[in-house]
């Protein structure tokens, strides 16, 4: 049932792909496995980079959310800045996934998160007191790895 | 130093409680067992539950548990639902059931859900409907439902689909539900405590899910609480269904424990429904209607007359058996008692005392009789007693009602036994005649008729019979 769902819905986000969104298999014939390249929003300091993001399904979904890993470096509150690159908030967490979201939904909230970053719900506490309390640097540091990792 | 040992100690705690998960083993929903396991639970707790745990195997014989992974109340609630649905024993019912829900799509889609997204839920709850419904025939639907309802694939399809249908409910009623769930608005409210995965169903969630799945269907929920309160029994609090007690499709009872759902069972929702003959509803008079009864009988006894068995609302002659205690003149006289005697009203000259009357079997039929009204407590054998009371009965039967001392000319003494009489209600052999005397067999007089002219007796007929 859960595959169902995901066919259902990679066939959408094909024939439909949200706005700055390029969604592929990571490997051919495992539909658990989405990889995604998300130019950064156009009004954000990230203006500018295509972030690879891998989107894995677990085997329950859609009763358990889908977990979202930044292949590429990005210098931002809410993604841990290691190998994993992982995001979790909002609606991606445990306790507040609905089943009815979609990945499209979710890859609107990473876009959203991306254009805001939100330092309360910060998994990156330094970036996050940097981000509140020396906008310039953060910007700097971003910017700088935007041109670094993401080009 | 001591604010900041207290500080780090909150901190350990925040993270414990965190960390901590409740126990989830065992299956999603267990087998059925006898509820003495609930009191030897609590054998060790303090005495207020362990009074309410002991009283409630005198109220629910059985219950059957729920794995406590903060989703029992929706699983317990969806697991009754079809429970009672195997429990009608009908098919028809399943798919009359699939049919509404299918209709109840609208609401999904007026709550702006997706269909694509909705339908794998729904379609898990019909697939389900129907396998249950095909397994009726073999007898094993329990088992079936019980197997499915371990199945996570179906168990959390069949939940979001409540889940959904609740939240799509309250949302298109919010006008029903906003007073209730302040200061959130309804919206808010459902994407905080219905929509998440894991969100455990409360009361404002139970009332909605009730109102969208359970009243419709006929179906009402019963949910005790154990809890610390005073008292010695659980507090009982029941949503009824919109239909009369007794006509509903089954009650669902859940025990709650602050946190947790169980299901618990009275003995009548176990027994195979068709077994004992229940006074025979018929679905058509009151089914959804939230009055039913007023347009039919304008009885005042109505609720008395279903609990005699045998009775149905299906008995064209309800209205003449409830007048007997309340006054309708028409057939006053046949209400008149009559002093009780061998219903072969022939003298026979007996030589033995006669018989002391046996007390009759627990007639079929306990009529609503005068005197049972008056003395409630006295058994149906009180009959001639009945002679003397009239007078000052609180129950006047009728203006028309005849004199005290009236002769005793009813109807057992009337000559005319045709056969259509003697198979009426008019005949007081007759179990539905509210002055019902079962005809006895008198053994002196089947052994009399051929000998009296010469025996008159018992022993001797039967010695020169052997002789």
């Amino acid at each position: 049932m859960a595959n169902k769902r995901i066919m259902k819905e990679y066939a959408e986000v094909t024939n439909n792909p949200p706005a700055g969104c390029k969604i592929s298999l990571e490997n051919e014939g495992d539909m658990n496995l989405w990889n995604v390249v998300m130019d950064a929003p156009s009004d954000s300091i990230y203006a500018g980079g295509h972030f690879k993001i891998v989107i894995k399904l677990p085997k329950e979904y859609p009763f358990k959310p889908p977990v979202l890993n930044f292949k590429t470096k990005l210098y931002h509150p809410n993604v841990t800045n290691d190998e994993n690159g992982s995001m979790c908030l909002g609606m991606l967490r445990p306790d507040e996934w609905k089943p009815p979201n979609k990945i499209a939904d979710v890859l609107k909230l990473v876009r959203t998160v991306l254009a805001a970053p939100q330092p309360d719900d910060a998994v990156e506490q330094g970036i996050a007191d940097q981000y509140k309390n020396d906008r310039k640097a953060f910007e700097k540091t971003a910017k700088d790895w935007v041109s670094k990792y993401a080009k | 130093m001591t604010y900041v040992r207290a500080d780090e100690e909150l901190a350990e705690l925040q993270r414990l409680s965190q960390e901590y998960q409740p126990d989830v083993t065992g299956p999603l929903v267990g087998e059925r067992q006898p509820s003495t396991a609930i009191a030897s639970e609590y054998a060790l707790a303090d005495p207020v539950y362990r009074a309410k745990t002991a009283a409630l195997p005198q109220r629910y014989s059985h219950y059957r548990t729920c794995r406590g992974d903060g989703r029992c109340g929706w699983r317990a609630v969806a697991f009754g639902y079809f429970e009672a649905l195997v429990h009608i024993g009908d098919a028809a019912k399943f798919l009359d059931e699939e049919t509404r829900l299918r209709s109840l799509n609208n609401i999904l889609n007026a709550a702006g859900q997706d269909p694509y997204v909705y339908e794998d839920f729904t379609d898990e709850t019909f697939e389900l409907m129907r396998k249950i419904s095909a397994s009726l025939q073999t007898g094993n639907a329990d088992a079936t439902l019980l197997a499915c309802f371990n199945d996570p694939v179906i168990e959390q399809s069949v939940i979001q689909h409540m889940r959904m249908l609740t939240a799509a409910w309250m949302r298109t009623h919010a006008d029903v539900y906003e007073a209730f769930v302040l200061p959130q608005s309804v919206d808010e409210f459902c994407a905080s405590s219905i929509d998440p995965y894991p969100a455990e169903i409360e009361h404002i969630g139970i009332s909605a899910l009730t109102d969208v799945l359970l009243k419709p269907a006929g179906i009402s929920l019963e949910i005790s609480y154990l809890d610390r309160s005073i008292g010695d029994e659980v507090n009982v609090h029941r949503i009824d269904a919109d239909a009369p007690e007794g006509f509903g499709s089954g009650t669902i009872r859940l025990l709650y424990r602050p946190g947790h759902y169980d299901i618990l069972y009275k003995p009548e929702d176990i027994q195979p429904p068709m077994l004992p003959p229940q006074p025979a509803p018929i679905p058509t008079y009151f089914q959804f209607a939230p009055q039913p009864m007023d347009h039919v009988y304008d009885i005042g006894a109505s609720d008395f007359i279903t609990m005699i068995p045998g009775m149905s609302f299906a008995n064209t002659h309800a209205g003449w058996m409830s007048s007997s205690p309340f006054g309708s003149s028409g057939f006053a006289p046949t209400t008149l008692p009559c002093k009780p005697q061998p219903p072969a009203p022939a003298p026979t000259p007996m030589y033995a005392p006669p018989p002391a009357l046996p007390p009759p079997p627990p007639p079929p039929a306990q009529i609503s009789h005068a005197s049972d009204f008056a003395t409630p407590s006295l058994p149906p054998t009180a009959m001639p007693n009945h002679m003397p009371h009239m007078g000052n009965d609180p129950f006047r039967s009728s203006i028309w009602e005849l004199e005290r001392g009236f002769p005793a000319a009813t109807t057992q003494c009337l000559p005319f036994q045709t056969s259509i009489f003697r198979n009426s209600h008019f005949n007081t052999a007759h179990f539905l005649n509210p002055d019902f005397q079962p005809e006895e067999w008198t053994p002196d007089q089947d052994y009399i008729v051929p000998h009296n002219n010469h025996r008159s007796g018992r022993h001797k007929s039967i010695s020169s019979g052997s002789a």
